[in-house]
């Protein structure tokens, strides 16, 4: 996310496109954390989550110039990561199928409220997991990154109505999978 | 899959106030609300290293020269459509089978649980360190040394590693990123850059 005074994601993509190849470190620190949460909540898995974000992050490299329109530079890397995700589910075959059964190993220096934290997320994450991998997708595109449905759009390649249907189809199931494990 | 009552989509994309919805459907809202804000803490960083240094590392490897790219072409099999005279089309068949044979590597090693030793060897001689970064290190230029402990120039190391494949390369003097040609193989990376490959075969074989 762009901060007042920092150099616009356009700005920077003109850096990087002259040859400050350095530069592109800014865009990382800008988006890293969003992609990541993105892709750890698709995968289920914080580590293959990283790599897709890496690679993610080096195809964009490569396809700078390729980037039509830099303003709008963070659904262009939504897009890729979202894409990478889909490759990963693909070769997995685990779009359908609970990502991870297993509750995330805590830290012992952990206290009781962190602890609590970790059982929530794990509760969350396990009926995120029953979700089809294109409603998991728009829900957390729209309610946990924050896109409007037109950037949803951008990201996925789906026409809005499109969109906005299955934002309602995942609230249901998510809501129904909370209240079986409840 | 039980509907969802409109009025608790109308809430969550705020076209309604949610203060005026049954308890029931309030609660629905709020429990979504709160998955979505759970969802939306942070993850914390992968335990093998940023993905901001992953990436970096790979942009500032340096970039395969002309003369190295033309070679890889030449070596590469490519397709070709030529009309050709009967006489010669045999020596040309000849030409390109060894062509295309030429780069043909060893065949993918059998992946298993047990651990074998990789053994870098090379020769910088007048480098005042190297290191070895790949795959299994995560690139991290820093993190395994080779030695040259009696000065001859050739550099060393043994590191354990799970069986497998790896893409490595080494630093010299801690920023010169250089192919090991006596490797296994080698592969191209996403920059079109020479990785070197060593495979690491379970010492109870």
């Amino acid at each position: 996310m762009e901060v007042r005074g920092d150099p616009s994601d356009a700005d920077v993509v003109a850096r990087v496109l002259s040859g400050d190849h350095e530069a592109f470190g800014l865009l990382i620190r800008r988006y890293e954390a969003g992609l990541l949460r993105f892709a750890t909540r698709m995968l289920g898995d914080r580590d293959v989550a990283a790599d897709a974000v890496a690679e993610s992050f080096i195809r964009a490299y490569r396809h700078l110039a390729s980037c039509r329109e830099p303003a709008r530079l963070r659904t262009w890397l939504y897009r890729i990561v979202a894409n990478r995700c889909k490759s990963y589910l693909a070769r997995r075959r685990m779009a359908d199928v609970p990502l991870d059964d297993a509750p995330p190993v805590a830290d012992p220096t952990d206290n009781e409220a962190a602890l609590e934290r970790a059982e929530q997320l794990a509760l969350v994450e396990r009926a995120l997991a029953r979700l089809a991998s294109e409603k998991r997708e728009a829900f957390l595109l729209k309610h946990v990154e924050g896109l409007s449905y037109q950037e949803m759009a951008a990201v996925t390649g789906e026409r809005i109505p499109t969109l906005k249907m299955r934002v309602h189809r995942a609230r249901e199931a998510l809501l129904q999978a909370l209240e079986e494990q409840a | 899959m039980k509907p969802i009552d409109p009025r608790v989509h109308q809430a969550l994309d705020r076209e309604i106030a949610r203060e005026g919805l049954p308890p029931e459907l309030a609660l629905q809202v709020a429990r979504l609300e709160a998955a979505a804000a759970v969802l939306g803490t942070a993850v914390s960083q992968w335990a093998g290293g940023s993905v901001e240094a992953r990436v970096m590392a790979a942009i500032r490897r340096p970039a395969p020269s002309r003369m190295w790219r033309l070679a890889r072409w030449l070596a590469a099999p490519h397709s070709v459509t030529l009309r050709i005279r009967p006489a010669w089309s045999l020596a040309l068949a000849a030409a390109v089978a060894l062509v295309t044979l030429l780069p043909a590597g060893d065949e993918t090693p059998s992946v298993g649980e047990q651990e074998g030793i990789a053994q870098f060897v090379a020769r910088f001689p007048g480098a005042n360190s190297v290191h070895v970064a790949g795959s299994f290190n995560d690139w991290r230029s820093g993190t395994i040394p080779l030695r040259d402990a009696d000065h001859d120039g050739v550099w060393r190391a043994a590191v354990v590693l799970p069986a497998g494949a790896y893409e490595y390369m080494f630093v010299v003097d801690g920023e010169r990123w250089v192919p090991d040609h006596l490797a296994d193989r080698t592969v191209e990376d996403d920059f079109g850059r020479e990785n070197s490959v060593v495979i690491v075969r379970p010492a109870a074989r």
